[in-house]
């Protein structure tokens, strides 16, 4: 038996919403610690790992490991009839082959239930090596939506390159060029505006705009986002869900030919 | 042509094994293309009102089309095709060459025949029977590949097996044809519809060897005695065995000496002087070049060169040939996307399996993993 309670469905809205994007289907991966996620999208260029704790949950039981596999277009046009303040009810029985999704008003004068049908799906996990990264970006997440979005309007790709006075997003294409230049904050006063860089040596890497901007789709869930880049290998884009746990999207970067 | 019914009996009892993706999945992969077959595909299927494209001398060039148009659009798709070119046949293939040509020959009078009758509809099939991926076909498709800057190799005997080596290698991801025996050979990938024209909207289809092993429940060796026992280009089969059957004696018996031993003589007949051991040693240790020495390289198209060569004699639209170069170009300027899984290794793979139907099928296959995974769970922590 699986059960899992949030007083506030917008929450779970919002984490569909960030993953709908890249992926069609995924396996959520229940057990006695959670929900996990991880998926790549289907040209294997990015990557979601979705971490939601137990006891994040206003009420969480898990007796058996399920994996559930869902398709997410059918999962958003359930999440859509709910309320954003509607508490939400996952259910699924061990071994089922579909999962409930209850809601509940907040007079609870209302109930809904929805059942899905389950999809078989074959995935696989990929291990990610922890990494020190070269520079770790800390900045706004509605700023860096805004920057990918201005950007994508200029070139297919966004050079990022970290240095200590500050992170530069560049691009380019037929009709010339634009440059954003984001510097430290010196005085914090906002932590939720802050920008701020740990680096340990510069860092350029190139990316496609199209998958960053998928990735932003996360921005509703936290005040903040982090980048952590190192020279060569993906990028981590890292949204905080506030006392539930966290989105991770890793993007593969664009690779200058070296046997040519 | 490859193995018989083997696409089908894939498809049939291990469908994981086979995903179907677009093409624009593969950027960034180097991809081995069996030319031969490529070749054949062109000149069958790229014509105009049923007949082949020809220059002013009225040779083909049905299959020069098919080369320049369809590797471009790989390399736009950020595809590195490398293409192999058969060698000469293997000994124990000319029994298979004999019947092609034998049935050439049929083709040849049924052609006549139609011909006087008028039956323009029987004349285009047989036309496209009477097929044949000549000498000078290949020399022009390398003479063609060499100014498009696209790197081509010469096996030493069947290019399935050149290309199986390499994908086993590691030298490139996978290998484009429609045969099914570069499985037999043991490689790892294999991509059918890659040179398809794109109007087909025809999805790729990707085979995984180890899927297929883990789906047929067999090991490599009783794999190769399975694409024998069905039928491949250089053995006699049993009559009357098909793949189903095929399919059932090996999973019984494991190897064709113990069918032998065990089948029911007088209802199927064992060839006489059954050549499968030879057979064998083809697919484990075919004749390849060595694929350590093979050096890909992909280089800027000779422009000027192309145009020469295809817009002269050939009637190649100057124009389009252009344009064409130049998409070549921007393909190799332009930096790749990187992949993930070239940076993250896997771990392990999921299955998930929903209602009762399906899993009674599934059952034997996920019956211990499932069990695992559910013990996993309980474990005190």
């Amino acid at each position: 038996m699986f059960e899992a309670r949030l007083v506030s469905s917008g929450t779970l809205k919002k984490v569909l919403d960030s993953i709908k994007d890249l992926l069609n289907e995924a396996i959520f991966d229940c057990s006695d610690s959670g929900i996990q996620l991880q998926a790549m999208d289907n040209s294997h260029v990015s990557l979601v790992s979705l971490n939601l704790r137990s006891d994040g949950f206003d009420k969480y039981r898990c007796d058996r490991n399920l994996s559930l596999g869902m398709n997410l277009a059918n999962m958003a046009k359930i999440l859509k009839c709910a309320n954003n303040n509607d508490t939400v009810t996952i259910k699924a029985q061990d071994n089922a082959d579909t999962v409930t999704f209850m809601f509940e008003s907040q007079n609870q004068e209302k109930m809904s239930d929805y059942e899905m049908k389950l999809m078989n799906l074959d995935q696989e996990h990929l291990g990610i090596p922890e990494t020190d990264y070269a520079c770790v970006v800390r900045m706004p997440a509605h700023e860096f939506a805004r920057i990918c979005r201005d950007l994508t309007q200029f070139g297919d790709s966004v050079t990022v390159m970290c240095t200590k006075e500050g992170v530069r997003f560049s691009s380019s294409g037929d009709s010339g060029t634009a440059n954003i230049k984001l510097s430290q904050t010196s005085s914090v006063d906002k932590e939720d505006e802050a920008v701020t860089i740990e680096m340990q040596e510069p860092v350029s890497l190139t990316f496609a705009c199209q998958y960053l901007n998928s990735f932003t789709k996360a921005t509703p869930l936290s005040a903040q986002v982090c980048l952590s880049m190192s020279p060569d290998v993906p990028l981590v884009v890292e949204y905080q869900i506030p006392d539930l746990g966290y989105i991770r999207y890793y993007l593969a970067p664009k690779i200058e030919d070296d046997d040519n | 042509m490859g193995i018989q019914g083997l696409a089908k009996l894939i498809a049939d009892v291990a469908p994981h094994a086979i995903k179907e993706t677009e093409i624009k999945n593969y950027f960034g992969r180097k991809i081995a293309i069996d030319a031969s077959m490529s070749l054949y595909q062109f000149l069958i299927a790229v014509r105009a009102e049923g007949a082949q494209l020809t220059d002013a001398n009225g040779e083909t060039t049905s299959h020069l089309m098919g080369i320049f148009y369809r590797t471009i659009r790989l390399l736009d798709n950020g595809i590195k095709p490398v293409y192999v070119f058969d060698g000469k046949p293997p000994d124990m293939k000319s029994g298979e060459l004999n019947k092609r040509a034998e049935r050439r020959e049929e083709a040849q009078k049924a052609l006549d025949k139609a011909t006087e009758a008028g039956d323009q509809a029987e004349m285009d099939k047989m036309n496209r029977r009477l097929v044949k991926v000549t000498k000078e076909h290949n020399n022009e498709a390398k003479e063609l590949l060499k100014l498009m800057g696209v790197p081509y190799i010469d096996a030493a005997s069947e290019a399935e097996a050149q290309c199986s080596a390499m994908v086993k290698a590691g030298k490139v991801f996978g290998v484009a044809t429609e045969d099914m025996d570069a499985l037999t050979f043991g490689a790892n990938v294999l991509l059918r519809h890659m040179t398809f024209s794109e109007a087909r909207k025809m999805p790729v289809q990707e085979i995984h060897y180890e899927k297929v092993l883990k789906g047929l429940e067999l090991e490599r060796d009783e794999f190769i005695d399975l694409c024998i026992l069905m039928g491949c280009d250089y053995c006699d089969t049993i009559r009357g065995i098909g793949p189903k059957r095929a399919i059932e004696l090996i999973q019984k018996y494991k190897s064709i000496e113990k069918i032998v031993d065990n089948i029911d003589k007088k209802k199927y007949e064992v060839p006489e002087d059954w050549n499968y051991e030879r057979a064998r040693e083809l697919f484990k240790e075919p004749e390849i070049t060595d694929v350590e020495t093979i050096d890909l390289k992909w280089t800027a198209p000779d422009e000027d060169g192309l145009v020469k060569y295809l817009c002269g004699d050939k009637q190649f639209n100057e124009d389009r040939v252009r344009s064409g170069a130049q998409k070549i170009s921007k393909s190799l300027k332009t930096a790749t996307q990187g992949r993930l899984d070239s940076f993250f290794k896997v771990l392990s793979s999921t299955t998930t399996t929903t209602g009762p139907a399906k899993r009674k099928v599934d059952d034997k296959k996920n019956g211990p993993n499932n069990k695992k995974a559910k013990g996993g769970g309980r474990k005190p922590k």
